[in-house]
């Protein structure tokens, strides 16, 4: 049972790069993290197990709306090719196959099973709770405050007004020179968003790319199959 | 016999409608549409019944014969000119699909609009992972998003002029990017109705709708009152503000029986910005009366 | 002993798709009966999208189905008697809560068409955050059995109900069922606004499997409910199932009538009301309910 799950495991992954959509890809990796849950469950680490599939989830499902939000790759009408950068991905790959070998060979692990009467789960909240609470207490805050800071620095919208227009923190005294640093003029532009006005043509998507012209019928195209107009 | 069992079945089921609705009629399929014996489907795909109501438009032809290539077999075309009542025939033609009779062929050629012309090994096209024109269709590719400067996807559709939520006839070329509409350009204006399309009753049922009241949409549009909770509160303040009313004012007064205004709204200046579903609210805030004097954008190069 | 409740789950996922039909039949007041809505359905076919992804089309209701069948199979029938007898049953419901804002995205996103994909774009943004919430209620239900089991969090119930020692928990936990049923004020997938969203492109026997996977999740996201609030199978003369299935049943009523007589605002709003007040409450039901435990 747990061969078969880590079989699976390893094929999902595998399909990760033989797809041709970034959905497909995204949840080809998530069979497979869920099958290693799977496998932690029947290991008798059923909260860790379980809780990677849950996590796994979440992750894959908010990976995948970014990647698609990003690049745009409809279902089946274009399919796209998952690798790049292959010889990069190869050593780095083959480095890591090489670390966690020599991480397993020469690590001592324990081989007495579980008693059944064990509280894995209780004595899992102990070892998070008691000696390892710095730990992960500290992961944890870390990870929180970089996400947060990732979102404050990429928001448009500032504390004080919006970010492409040099947003200034008002005076300490009535009127008075604004608080805080100046910003930067040439820094900090944004050179796209000059006009709110009308976008015409260069959101239209096609222009961006130089064969896109020879495709006049294209407004009424969609409209074919893909929409109850 | 399973088959015949499994068809009576169905037939005792509401007759699945989809309704493409020309000028002057609005108000009439609407009411029809009240009728337990029939379900007002919200996509072609749906149903099996294609209700034709009134004479449409020349310009509107090209977009009914794609409707009706989407509702699938076996279906039928029904023609409806407001006189009399449709719903015995309607039941009649149900029950007969149900059991599965006749069908009616594409109206259409089922193939891409243009030749495959991707390049690639993988035949993507565009600049390395994205872009690309499969079939003469432009992927979406980034753009400047005009609220908070993530790059998204921008995707250009036209819709209309039988989308269920837009009024008949109008058809609108939106851009977007995710749910927000960045660009919204007028290509044709909504079918004329009379006035009685305009009835507060039926204006403010559209709108409970689309906040997910089906059932008190109903019960409005029979005259009798709201018993939903948040109905004007879930309409957020200030949405869609013309002539200084909002949106949710709108709503407010049909539901006490008012007339809406009556000044058309520049619908390409008041969308962009607005979410999907914020900018069906706005659109549907205004009454068939009002919108009939929308002006037509410009078609631009 | 399995077979018998492996028997007792089928028959609850089907007997509860039924009521469950039965019952938005009811509360909506017009429509069909489920079977011949069913019926209705099954006798038409279905017109393919341009270049549909088709694995995961029909992947989508399959997933669904199948999560309904799992989040269900930790419920006891009977004090302590679950199909998976799990010591973190609670976590196993979450992650099926997880997998269903996946189901739901791949339902709008395999047909390559733009209601559904921005159906699904919005349901994912509006249901991700919903399952903290959720995950928060479970655990303050979890507190007081000491166990994340629910066979255990149903014998804590002996004495009193979690709906009446945690009176937060059930609100918050049916905005949770409205969000993973899609229905009502949290149906941001398959809205009336979009012409159905992920559904938009779908009849005939394609949106027969997907009505009927949305059904088995209302049944499998009140069971839980049941056992988590209001005791599941604990009750008096009756056999366990019995309390657990009028239990349930009640709760599906609860969600239905909350799904059509509460209206749906618009998605931004929606979302800035979960982060702000929703989840802000649901920690202090924790905190609650933490202290009490104590």
């Amino acid at each position: 049972m747990i061969l078969a799950l880590v079989l699976f495991a390893v094929w999902s992954g595998w399909r990760v790069f033989v797809v041709d959509s970034m959905v497909r890809a995204s949840f080809s990796l998530l069979a497979s993290f869920v099958a290693v849950g799977g496998a932690g469950v029947l290991m008798s680490a059923s909260y860790i197990g379980v809780a990677t599939v849950f996590m796994m989830a979440v992750e894959m499902m908010v990976m995948a709306i970014f990647m698609v939000a990003f690049m745009m790759n409809p279902a089946g009408l274009n399919p796209m090719s998952m690798v790049h950068q292959n010889r990069l991905s190869m050593a780095a790959g083959a480095l890591a196959f090489l670390g966690l070998s020599a991480a397993v060979l020469t690590a001592d692990l324990p081989d007495r099973p579980v008693p059944p009467e064990t509280r894995v789960v209780f004595d899992l909240g102990l070892e998070l709770l008691g000696p390892s609470m710095l730990i992960f207490e500290t992961a944890g805050v870390t990870l929180l405050a970089t996400m947060v800071g990732a979102v404050v620095l990429s928001s448009q919208q500032g504390r004080f007004g919006s970010a492409d227009e040099g947003s200034r923190p008002p005076g300490l005294t009535e009127n008075g020179e604004p608080a805080g640093r100046v910003p930067d003029e040439s820094g900090g532009h944004h050179m796209h968003h000059g006009g709110h006005g009308d976008h015409g043509g260069d959101v239209d998507g096609a222009s961006d790319h130089g064969q896109g012209h020879d495709h006049g019928g294209h407004h009424h195209g969609h409209a074919a199959k893909g929409d109850p107009s | 016999m399973a088959v015949n069992w499994l068809a009576r079945l169905a037939a005792a089921a509401p007759a699945p409608v989809f309704t493409c609705i020309g000028p002057g009629i609005q108000a009439a399929v609407e009411r029809l549409c009240l009728s337990p014996a029939l379900d007002r489907v919200a996509t072609p795909r749906a149903a099996a019944i294609l209700l034709v109501a009134g004479e449409i438009p020349d310009h509107a032809q090209e977009a009914l014969d794609r409707v009706h290539d989407q509702v699938p077999h076996p279906r039928q075309t029904f023609r409806w000119d407001g006189t009399g009542d449709p719903e015995p025939a309607l039941r009649d033609l149900w029950r007969d699909l149900a059991a599965g009779g006749d069908t009616e062929t594409d109206r259409r050629p089922d193939a891409p609009p243009n030749d495959w012309c991707g390049v690639g090994p993988h035949g993507q096209g565009g600049k390395g992972m994205m872009g690309g024109t499969p079939y003469g269709r432009p992927m979406a590719m980034t753009a400047d998003d005009p609220r908070d400067g993530l790059a998204l996807d921008a995707y250009t559709a036209r819709l209309g002029p039988f989308v269920p939520m837009l009024p008949p006839g109008l058809v609108l070329e939106v851009t977007l990017q995710g749910d927000v509409i960045v660009s919204a350009e007028v290509r044709a204006a909504p079918f004329a109705q009379p006035d009685d399309a305009s009835a507060p009753d039926f204006c403010a049922a559209r709108m409970l709708r689309l906040v997910g009241l089906p059932r008190d949409a109903d019960r409005v549009a029979r005259g009798a009152r709201l018993r939903a909770i948040t109905a004007l509160r879930a309409i957020p303040e200030g949405l869609g503000r013309h002539d200084g009313q909002d949106a949710r004012g709108r709503l407010a007064g049909w539901l006490a029986g008012e007339r809406g205004p009556e000044a058309a709204p520049a619908l390409a200046t008041l969308l962009p910005g607005l979410e999907w579903s914020e900018a069906m609210l706005v659109i549907n805030s205004f009454s068939p009366a009002t919108l009939a004097h929308v002006a037509i954008s410009k078609e631009d190069a | 002993m399995i077979l018998l409740l492996a028997l007792a789950l089928v028959v609850t996922l089907l007997g509860g798709v039924l009521v469950g039909g039965w019952l938005d039949r009811v509360v909506a007041g017009r429509g069909a009966g489920p079977l011949r809505a069913a019926a209705a359905l099954a006798v038409r076919g279905s017109v393919r999208t341009e270049a549909p992804d088709d694995l995961l089309q029909r992947l989508a209701p399959i997933l669904y189905l199948a999560l309904a069948a799992v989040g269900l199979s930790v419920v006891p029938f009977a004090p302590g008697a679950a199909l998976v007898e799990s010591p973190v049953g609670i976590v196993i419901w979450g992650s099926c809560e997880a997998l269903t804002i996946i189901a739901v995205f791949l339902h709008g996103w395999s047909p390559n068409a733009p209601f559904p994909l921005i159906g699904a774009y919005r349901y994912v943004a509006i249901a991700l955050p919903v399952m903290l919430p959720s995950m928060f209620v479970l655990i303050a239900a979890a507190l007081p059995a000491e166990s994340l089991s629910l066979s255990a969090i149903v014998e804590s119930q002996r004495d009193i109900w979690n709906v009446v020692r945690q009176p937060l928990g059930l609100p918050l936990f049916v905005m949770v069922g409205l969000t993973l049923t899609l229905r009502g004020p949290m149906d941001y997938a398959d809205a009336a606004d979009m012409a159905g969203g992920t559904s938009a492109e779908e009849g005939g026997g394609a949106r027969l499997a997907w009505e009927i996977a949305r059904l088995a999740m209302l049944v499998s996201v009140s069971a839980v409910a049941a056992a988590v609030f209001l005791g599941g199978p604990l009750g008096p003369v009756l056999p366990g199932p019995v309390w657990l299935w009028f239990k349930t049943a009640a709760v599906m009523a609860l969600i239905v009538l909350a799904g059509t007589s509460v209206t749906r605002t618009t998605p931004s709003r929606m979302l800035g009301l979960i982060w702000t007040i929703v989840l802000p409450l649901s920690f202090l039901h924790l905190g609650i309910a933490g202290v009490l435990a104590l």
